[in-house]
């Protein structure tokens, strides 16, 4: 289970702050699939960094009970300047897996082939994605945050991905922002609506995306 | 407890993994690599030894003018790289924040670590160098040599908590970073042993670990051909109050930090 409880969080530059989220409560079950949803800007990114523990929010708290994955998005979480293969090496390490099976594991997702040898800046955005998915599903963590980034992957990407979330580990909990309706329609068993810095937690998806299209 | 073993045993991965990444990352794998970290401190001391035994008799109070420039400028190379890398370090990292169990310490820990040794091994390099022509004793006292290296590395360890989260709290401060290696200069014990100062200079930069350490150092190099000033207590606990604040600034600017 992971919790939220009253986050808050403002953004600063000078004297101008930007209240981001007001107060968000909500918790995230084993097995839950959860939409999130929210125009741009609203805080969806925002909220999924705070619950990864990237960020820390102004106020509030986030309890995590179970293993909670870093936020799968278009940036972060690799270093830039090193090849696939050592961003690889040094996630094995710091999150204590054994390197031979991630790579493995890295190779054959991925297909990115001798690009795992070039350095992860001259990636393009579907090419991190996939290094980053690989690298998540290898580790196994309980909860997964993606934010967006299913959506830059080619088809085959796109199918692997739900395959392996969606099909092989439905034991697994899944925060999913995306403006894709029909994944989150499809996929998601509950659904949060991001607007004007609060969330509402809705059981019923369909709901959801009725308030999302009126936005 | 179980979980204070755990996290312990975590951020020592950690820092192994951050060790190995920093060291490809800044010498690659061609050539000769992580020996790179000894050159600048080798040619620097050279260099300034040769202009100084010039400028000065070939031996000073019993030292050889290249031994005892060897002996301050190493050290110093290793403070500069240290304040230099420390500046705006969380940011340059910040990618890797994305991994809850990676912490803004463990950055300046792995520089620091990553510079003191290539420091000392720059430092033996050139001892054994300058052994082979006869003007490097063979250390009179390692012990004492180790501690006054320990007690220089702890202070600017903590030097650097302080001076890597100011970084980034202001622009003006970042800019201050190179400014403040020269400020450290003179109370730093480079140039000159205490015991060659007037008694109440010498009292003053006791407050200075940078002197006590350097102290030492010599003397466990040098042995009773100088006499030494030091006060332990004193730059330990200077130590320990620069990591303290530098630890609150740290986490402060941490909790505020945008991550892109």
């Amino acid at each position: 289970m992971i919790e939220c409880r009253n986050l808050h969080m403002d953004y600063r530059n000078g004297h101008v702050t930007k209240n981001v989220l007001k107060g968000i409560d909500f918790v995230i079950n084993p097995c839950d699939r959860i939409g999130l949803l929210g125009r741009n800007g609203a805080g969806k990114s925002t909220l999924i960094r705070l619950i990864g523990g990237v960020e820390m929010p102004t106020a509030g708290k986030v309890i995590r009970r179970m293993t909670c994955s870093w936020p799968l998005g278009f940036t972060g979480g690799f270093q830039g300047s090193l090849t696939g293969y050592d961003n690889a090496r040094f996630i094995a390490r710091i999150y204590d897996r054994p390197y031979a099976e991630i790579r493995e594991y890295v190779e054959q997702f991925t297909e990115l082939g001798s690009n795992l040898k070039m350095p992860v800046k001259i990636y393009s955005s579907g090419m991190r994605a996939r290094l980053a998915f690989a690298l998540s599903l290898a580790i196994e963590f309980d909860c997964y945050l993606i934010d967006e980034v299913i959506m830059v992957g080619d088809r085959n990407f796109q199918n692997k991905s739900k395959a392996e979330f969606f099909e092989k580990r439905t034991d697994r909990a899944l925060l999913l922002a995306s403006h894709s309706l029909e994944m989150v329609n499809q996929y998601c068993n509950r659904a949060i609506v991001l607007d004007d810095g609060r969330a509402t937690v809705y059981e019923d998806v369909a709901e959801a995306v009725e308030v999302y299209k009126a936005l | 407890m179980a979980r204070f073993n755990e996290g312990w045993r975590i951020q020592i991965k950690v820092i192994r993994a951050l060790t190995s990444r920093e060291l490809m990352t800044r010498f690659g794998r061609q050539n000769i690599g992580f020996l790179w970290i000894m050159v600048e401190p080798l040619m620097f001391a050279s260099l300034v030894g040769l202009v100084w035994s010039f400028l000065k008799a070939p031996t000073n109070h019993g030292m050889s003018v290249f031994a005892f420039v060897a002996t301050g400028y190493i050290p110093l190379t290793f403070l500069r790289h240290s304040f230099g890398q420390s500046a705006k370090i969380f940011v340059a990292n910040s990618s890797l924040l994305y991994h809850r169990q990676v912490k803004v310490f463990d950055f300046i820990i792995v520089r620091v670590l990553i510079e003191s040794v290539g420091a000392m091994m720059a430092y033996i390099f050139a001892g054994i160098v300058l052994a082979f022509f006869g003007l490097f004793p063979f250390p009179a006292d390692i012990g004492v040599l180790v501690l006054g290296w320990a007690i220089y590395v702890f202070f600017i360890f903590s030097l650097c908590t302080i001076l890597a989260p100011i970084s980034e709290m202001s622009e003006v401060v970042e800019k201050l970073v190179p400014v403040s290696v020269y400020i450290a200069l003179p109370f730093s014990g480079v140039f000159n042993m205490a015991a060659w100062l007037p008694p109440n200079v010498r009292d003053a930069l006791m407050w200075s670990p940078l002197v006590s350490g350097m102290e030492l150092m010599r003397f466990g190099a040098f042995g009773t051909v100088v006499t030494p000033y030091y006060d332990i207590p004193k730059a330990l606990g200077v130590s320990l109050v620069c990591l303290l604040i530098g630890l609150i600034l740290s986490r402060r600017v941490r909790r505020t930090m945008t991550i892109t």
